[in-house]
C-alpha cells in the first residue's frame, strides 16, 4: 500500500496535471469580486464569488490573482470604461486561466476584462434597486420635499480630510452675495466596505437633530475614478429617500447617476456644485425679497406722483376758478361801468340840451335879441317905463337901442 | 392687519406679511397715511428677511457647535 502511495505534493502534482489537462485554455467568468487587494509588488488577490440570486448566499467561491503588469493595464481600462475602481462587490466578466499550485491549491488568474460587463451589471443592479424602491413607493418621497426659502443649515456628510469638502466649504463661505451658511460636518466613510453603514449612521446622528437643519448635503470629491458601490446600495438609498430632509448630492462623479443621486432631491455633480446650487436657492430667495422691495418702492411713488399731480391739479383748478370768477366779476363790473358812463352821458346831453333849450329860450326873450330885433328900451330915471301914464310933458326919457342910447323930451302926451 | 412683534417672525411669515402688504398697496386702495405705515412695516420686514439671509445668528451657530 505505502508503495502505492503519493506524497502531498506529487498527489496536488497529479491535481495540477489533471486540470491543466482537463481546462488547458482561458474561459471568460462571470463573478462578483470580493476581498480585492493589492500587495506591495502590485499584484492583485481577490476571491471571486457567486451568491443564490434570492437567499444572497454565496454558493461557490475561488481564489483569484491578477499579475502587476497585468493589473495595472486591465484596471487602467477597466476605470476608463467604467468610471469605476476595480474594487470589491463587482460583477465583472474576467478571462481566466485555471491554476493548481501544489502549495497555494486552486486559483484563477486573470488575463483579460471586459468593462462592458460590468457596466450592465451596474446598470441592471441600480435598475433593481430603483425598481424595488418604487414598488415600496419610497422612491420619489425625499424629492417631494421643499426646500425652504432660507436653506442656510446644512449637514454634511463627507470625509473631513477630503478634497470635494474643503472645495465645498470654501464655495460656501466665499460667496459674493455675503450669505450666512451654517455647514455642520457629520463624517462619514466615503469609500470601501464600511462606507454604507458609515453614511447611513451619519444619516441618524443628523436625523436626531433635524430641527436644526434644512438640508443634508452628501458629498465626495476628488479623483478620477471611485468607488461608487455604496451609493447604489438599497439600503442606503433607502434611509436617503425616506429622509426628512432635502438631501443634496455631490457624490463628484461626471458620467454616473447612482441611486443616491436618482433618490436625492437634488443632484449635483461635485461638491463644488452642491454649494453653488445651495447659494443660488438662497439668490433666488434674496431675489424675491429684492423684487418685493421694489414694487413697494415703485408703487410707492407712483402713489406719492399720483397725489402731487392730484394736488398740482386741484390748485391749478382753484386759481383757474378765482381766475374765472374774477374774470366774470369784472366783465360784470366793466358792463355796470360801461352802462354807467352811458347813462352819466344821456343824462348829462339830456341835462345840456335843456339848458341849450334854456339858453336859446333865455336868448330869445332877453332885452338884447329884443333890442336886435328893433324894439327899444325906454327908461326914465333908470327906471324901465311900462306905461305912458308914467310920463308927463317936460321929462326926459333914455331911449335904449341895441348899439346905445339917446335922450329926450316929452313935448306932447 | 394686526402687527406681529417681527422678533417672533420666522422669514416665512415676514415674506408673507411683506407680500400681502405689497398686493394691499398696490391694490391702489390705501390713502397716504395708510401708505406711509405700510411702506413703514415693510421697510422693518425687508430689513429683518435681509438679516436672516446674511447677518450671523450666534444662538445657532451654537446650537450647531453643540452636535455631537
Amino acid at each position: 500500500m505505502a508503495d502505492k502511495s503519493l506524497s502531498l505534493s506529487e498527489l496536488n502534482g497529479c491535481v495540477r496535471d489533471a486540470i491543466q489537462q482537463a481546462l488547458p485554455e482561458t474561459y471568460w467568468l462571470r463573478a462578483e469580486t470580493s476581498d480585492v487587494r493589492r500587495n506591495r509588488n502590485g499584484h492583485c488577490y481577490l476571491e471571486f464569488i457567486e451568491k443564490n440570486a434570492i437567499t444572497d448566499s454565496i454558493i461557490a467561491k475561488a481564489r483569484g490573482v491578477i499579475w502587476s503588469n497585468v493589473y495595472e493595464m486591465l484596471s487602467q481600462y477597466f476605470e476608463k470604461e467604467t468610471g469605476q475602481q476595480f474594487t470589491t462587490g463587482l460583477n465583472v466578466l474576467v478571462r481566466v486561466s485555471i491554476e493548481f499550485h501544489e502549495l497555494y491549491g486552486y486559483s484563477l488568474t486573470v488575463v483579460d476584462i471586459d468593462p462592458t460587463f460590468t457596466l450592465g451589471e451596474i446598470a441592471r443592479n441600480r435598475q433593481l434597486v430603483i425598481n424595488r424602491l418604487e414598488q415600496e413607493g419610497v422612491l420619489t418621497l425625499n424629492k417631494e420635499l421643499i426646500l425652504p426659502e432660507i436653506t442656510n443649515r446644512i449637514a454634511v456628510i463627507s470625509s473631513p480630510t477630503a478634497a470635494g469638502y474643503e472645495d465645498f466649504m470654501h464655495q460656501l463661505n466665499k460667496n459674493r452675495s455675503g450669505f450666512k451658511f451654517y455647514a455642520k460636518l457629520f463624517p462619514a466613510i466615503m469609500q470601501g466596505d464600511r462606507s454604507e453603514a458609515s453614511i447611513i449612521a451619519a444619516l441618524e446622528r443628523i436625523f436626531v437633530n433635524s430641527e436644526h437643519f434644512d438640508a443634508v448635503a452628501i458629498i465626495r470629491g476628488g479623483g478620477a475614478s471611485a468607488d461608487l458601490n455604496c451609493f447604489d446600495s438599497y439600503l442606503l438609498a433607502n434611509n436617503i429617500a425616506q429622509f426628512p430632509l432635502p438631501v443634496i448630492s455631490g457624490i463628484g462623479h461626471e458620467r454616473d447617476v447612482t441611486v443616491t443621486d436618482i433618490v436625492s432631491h437634488t443632484r449635483a455633480k461635485t461638491p463644488t456644485a452642491v454649494a453653488e446650487f445651495i447659494i443660488e436657492h438662497m439668490s433666488v430667495t434674496a431675489t424675491e425679497l429684492i423684487d418685493l422691495q421694489d414694487r413697494i418702492i415703485s408703487v410707492s411713488e407712483s402713489v406719492i406722483l399720483k397725489e402731487k399731480n392730484d394736488l398740482l391739479l386741484a390748485s391749478k383748478e382753484v386759481v383757474h376758478g378765482a381766475k374765472m370768477l374774477l374774470q366774470r366779476e369784472f366783465a360784470t363790473v366793466d358792463k355796470y361801468s360801461s352802462t354807467m358812463k352811458h347813462q352819466i352821458k344821456q343824462s348829462l346831453q339830456s341835462h345840456y340840451h335843456h339848458l341849450e333849450n334854456r339858453e336859446q329860450y333865455i336868448n330869445m326873450v332877453s332885452p338884447d335879441n329884443i333890442l336886435k330885433r328893433g324894439y327899444t328900451l325906454t327908461l326914465k330915471g333908470g327906471a324901465f317905463v311900462t306905461s305912458v301914464d308914467d310920463l308927463k310933458v317936460g321929462d326926459k326919457i333914455e331911449t335904449r337901442f341895441k348899439d346905445g342910447s339917446s335922450e329926450s323930451e316929452i313935448t306932447k302926451l | 392687519m394686526e402687527e406681529i412683534d417681527i422678533k417672533k417672525m420666522n422669514y416665512t411669515q415676514a415674506k408673507n406679511e411683506l407680500e400681502q402688504i405689497v398686493t394691499a398697496i398696490e391694490s391702489g386702495k390705501l390713502d397716504i397715511d395708510a401708505l406711509t405705515s405700510s411702506v413703514k412695516r415693510a421697510s422693518e420686514l425687508i430689513s429683518f428677511c435681509k438679516q436672516k439671509l446674511t447677518k450671523t445668528d450666534k444662538e445657532l451657530q451654537k446650537i450647531l457647535d453643540d452636535i455631537e
